[in-house]
């Protein structure tokens, strides 16, 4: 009878002194777009990230949070107050270290203002047999940068970028005119002709920044 | 019972006073050494620099960091999936942080090295100045290495040593500017290249070690002041961490070129004993450590003594392993090999389909497709129809059915027949999904060792891992000489390397950058040269621009099959080779201009609010 009371006891220490995490998991979520003119800057899926850094503890050190390809993000927090980064050289903008506080208290929405190098403006795709050709004009945002070239991106899936697309053409800033329509034509893959929809980009690449400014995807329809 | 007690009694009181001396507490201690006893002992001080040796950083070796080989171009990962080194076919982009290099514990032994050197009150002056020396090389070294991934890191000379005051701003140094560690390693080299001794070593520095080193690191800062310059916005930051002017490139070349020359002039020469086969020849080159006239400086290894290392173990083509579970890991790719110019000079593509692109090009037998290539791919590469340590390897991934009007591929087990009774697949593969198997039809043959049982693990082998060869020299040399418009001389210099590769004398008469480029890329696969040559020539982002529908960021496979056409005699049971991407390589290559310098951690920045970031991240 003692044994079997020592084992109750026992079990019941076994059974509620331990957990295997005490802390809650991060709830509140962060969302927001980056934007400009109050419309979101498009860029490459995966490529192009935020930085978000919150003081007052002894592990200093940044969430990276990525942005989209719609120029859209979020990452789930702990509650508190955090400060916003746009790193350095990284996204198809100007600099801006700058930061933006955040008070992280539920679901928060934030909108982080950006000043691209160049902008893309009335982009349209039309397709005519196996060519798809865009429309575009670029727009001069920040005078000092200079204009490296625009590529028009195919691919199968929403997401196209230079680094997920099944062709693309390129035109260099030599055949550009600024501020004027301008028009770059692509041929459909034989191999893909027969699909019955594709997606299409624009890109606008700034000389010494490694990220392109991006349209938004477009679909397609072949049939 | 009485007489215990006594007896206790007395043994304690003996113990007492017997163990008891008079200086108790200042005893030498019998379990480690002292660094006074260290820098007393040349015998010690040469243990001390060992050890340094074999810490030189590298990124891809043929040790622990060995499976980064397979991180570019020049291979793919084949190897067994489970271990989370498939991860390199299918790296998406490289981290920003891939090469983070801060070496600092590193330098700091260096240090406290040279000072306990120059406190030793047991050395001869000559021992001093030779042992700094030695220790000065391989500080200028893992600056080198530092330098060339992180641009300008903060110079630290002597041992930092904390004062326990509780402020720690005196220990906080800025980065210096990138041409200034370039500039600190030329110095520091020159100041001891005439002190450092150790003539005739290969596992140790001497003045011809100085000498290369400098060759190469003049190189990179050359190259890195005029091509950095050259792009359309030049990395740079504002404080000269990052960016060398481009006004200082023809001194750093110039000061490559006369190293260079100076360790040519030396006592080195090209590997060149067994003239019958030239390609043995410059695997013999690569993997003979008595008798090699090439070597400069080599992390060695010593099999008899049990430092040995796995490499040949993992790498071993399949069908030759002598040791179960590993094999083929570093599978070149079709990029380099077809990187290999055909003897009379025509570029390497290989020729798998008639010109106007109709029909597949046929092949008695699988090595005639790689008939009059330079001699240094079949010392670098096993491919199909050739043999490693007088075994013929069996490279065949299938055959191809004519069926009247195409081709239909038949692939099957490794070793099976086809029904005609002939072979199906070859016991080396190439498979599309197999782990521990060729992916792209090609194995490794450089740093491979061809000692029977040196692919086991009991055994192992003690293949050394070059750090320095004239070969490389000679490339600097026509690179430097290249880049300061004596293009002569540059020709001098790659025709004597081509000549060694199976081409005639003088067999180029024109130059350029691109060949020059291409000639290097061939000569160093696998010794740890690509992506920093790709990155000082502020190409690697354009070379692999993560797209994939780019020829170089992708990797490529060729996969040889036996023909059936029965009645068709001029095709049947001949060879055709397909094109196509590696099988289990995913993601191209992608390599972003803030992979130029990688990121410094944070844990740098926040112990050092004197650390400024690099650009990009």
């Amino acid at each position: 009878m003692k044994n079997i009371s020592y084992i109750i006891l026992f079990s019941l220490v076994a059974l509620f002194s331990c957990k295997k995490d005490n802390y809650e998991a991060p709830a509140s979520r962060l969302s927001g777009r980056v934007i400009f003119q109050n419309q979101p800057v498009g860029v490459r899926s995966d490529g192009v990230q935020l930085e978000l850094w919150q003081r007052g503890f002894s592990l200093f050190t940044k969430i990276p949070v990525f942005v989209a390809q719609d120029g859209t993000f979020s990452a789930t927090l702990f509650d508190g107050d955090y400060k916003l980064v746009r790193l350095r050289g990284n996204g198809p903008w100007i600099d801006n270290t700058d930061s933006i506080s955040v008070k992280v208290s539920g679901n928060t929405q934030v909108d982080v203002p950006v000043v691209p190098h160049f902008n893309l403006n009335n982009v349209s795709f039309n397709k005519s047999g196996t060519t798809i050709t865009a429309t575009f004009t670029v727009q001069q945002v920040t005078a000092a940068s200079g204009l490296e070239r625009v590529n028009l991106y195919l691919g199968t899936t929403m997401i196209v970028d230079n680094t997920r697309q099944d062709a693309s053409a390129e035109k260099v800033a030599a055949d550009i005119v600024i501020g004027q329509p301008g028009t770059i034509s692509v041929t459909v893959p034989a191999a893909l002709a027969s699909r019955s929809f594709m997606f299409a980009r624009v890109a606008v690449k700034t000389n010494g920044v490694g990220e392109a400014l991006f349209s938004a995807p477009h679909r397609i329809e072949f049939k | 019972m009485k007489n215990i007690k006594i007896y206790i009694g007395l043994i304690t009181f003996m113990s007492v006073f017997s163990a008891c001396k008079k200086d108790f507490l200042e005893r030498e201690p019998q379990s480690i050494v002292v660094e006074d006893q260290v820098y007393g002992d040349p015998k010690l001080i040469e243990g001390v620099l060992a050890n340094l040796y074999n810490r030189i950083p590298t990124d891809a070796s043929l040790t622990n960091r060995w499976p980064e080989h397979t991180a570019y171009d020049d291979a793919v990962w084949s190897g067994s999936g489970n271990a989370g080194d498939e991860y390199r076919n299918n790296i998406i982009s490289y981290p920003v942080d891939r090469w983070s290099l801060w070496d600092y514990g590193f330098i700091r032994d260096v240090n406290l090295g040279i000072e306990g050197v120059q406190k030793s009150t047991k050395l001869t002056t000559q021992q001093k100045d030779q042992f700094s020396a030695e220790f000065r090389f391989l500080r200028a070294y893992d600056y080198f290495e530092m330098v060339k991934r992180m641009g300008g890191v903060p110079l630290v000379t002597s041992p930092l040593v904390y004062d326990y005051s509780g402020d720690a701003t005196s220990l906080q140094l800025p980065r210096s500017k990138e041409v200034d560690v370039y500039d600190f390693i030329a110095s520091e080299l020159d100041a001891i290249a005439s002190t450092v001794g150790n003539n005739g070593s290969t596992s140790r520095a001497n003045k011809y070690t100085v000498l290369a080193l400098k060759c190469r690191a003049m190189l990179y800062a050359g190259s890195l002041a005029k091509y950095n310059n050259l792009m359309a916005s030049p990395i740079t930051l504002p404080g000269g961490e990052v960016g060398i002017p481009a006004q200082r490139a023809p001194d750093f070349y110039n000061k490559a070129l006369d190293a260079a020359k100076q360790v040519i002039a030396g006592p080195y020469s090209l590997y060149k004993t067994n003239s019958s086969n030239l390609g043995e020849n410059f695997y013999e080159a690569l993997t003979k450590k008595t008798g090699n006239p090439e070597l400069i400086l080599i992390q060695d290894f010593l099999q008899s003594k049990g430092f040995k290392h796995g490499f040949s173990y993992d790498n071993i083509a399949r069908s030759l392993r002598e040791d179960n579970l590993a094999s083929s890991a570093i599978a070149p790719t079709l990029n380099l090999v077809e990187k290999y110019e055909y003897l009379d000079g025509t570029d390497g593509t290989l020729k798998t389909r008639t010109p106007d692109n109709s029909d597949y090009i046929y092949y008695t037998n699988t090595q005639d497709v790689f008939a009059n290539k330079d001699a240094r791919l079949y010392g670098t590469v096993i491919y199909p129809g050739t043999s490693f340590r007088n075994l013929p390897v069996n490279i065949q991934a299938g055959v191809a059915l004519w069926n009247g009007s195409s081709y239909q591929i038949i692939e099957g087990d490794l070793g099976a027949r086809y029904t005609d009774g002939k072979l199906l697949t070859g016991l080396d593969g190439p498979q599309r999904s197999a782990l521990d198997l060729s992916n792209t039809g090609f194995y490794l043959r450089k740093f491979i060792d061809n000692t029977p049982l040196a692919s086991t693990r009991t055994r192992g082998t003690d293949i050394a891992w070059i750090r320095f060869r004239l070969g490389e020299i000679y490339l600097n040399a026509a690179e430097a000489a290249f880049e300061l418009g004596q293009t002569a001389s540059a020709l001098t210099y790659i025709n004597t390397l081509r000549e060694r590769a199976g081409f005639g004398a003088n067999s180029l008469n024109t130059l350029t950058i691109d060949r020059l480029r291409n000639e290097r890329r061939v000569e160093l696969a696998f010794e740890d040269h690509r992506v920093w040559d790709l990155a000082r020539w502020r190409i690697a982002d354009k070379v692999w621009n993560g797209s994939t529908s780019s020829p170089d960021a992708m990797l490529y496979a060729l996969y040889p099959y036996r023909v059936v056409r029965p009645g068709d005699a001029a095709r049947n049971d001949k060879y055709i080779f397909i094109k196509q991407v590696a099988p289990r390589f995913k993601a191209p290559r992608f390599y972003q201009i803030g992979n130029y310098y990688s990121s410094i951690s944070q844990n740098v920045l926040n112990n050092n609010p004197k650390i400024i970031r690099n650009p990009f991240h």
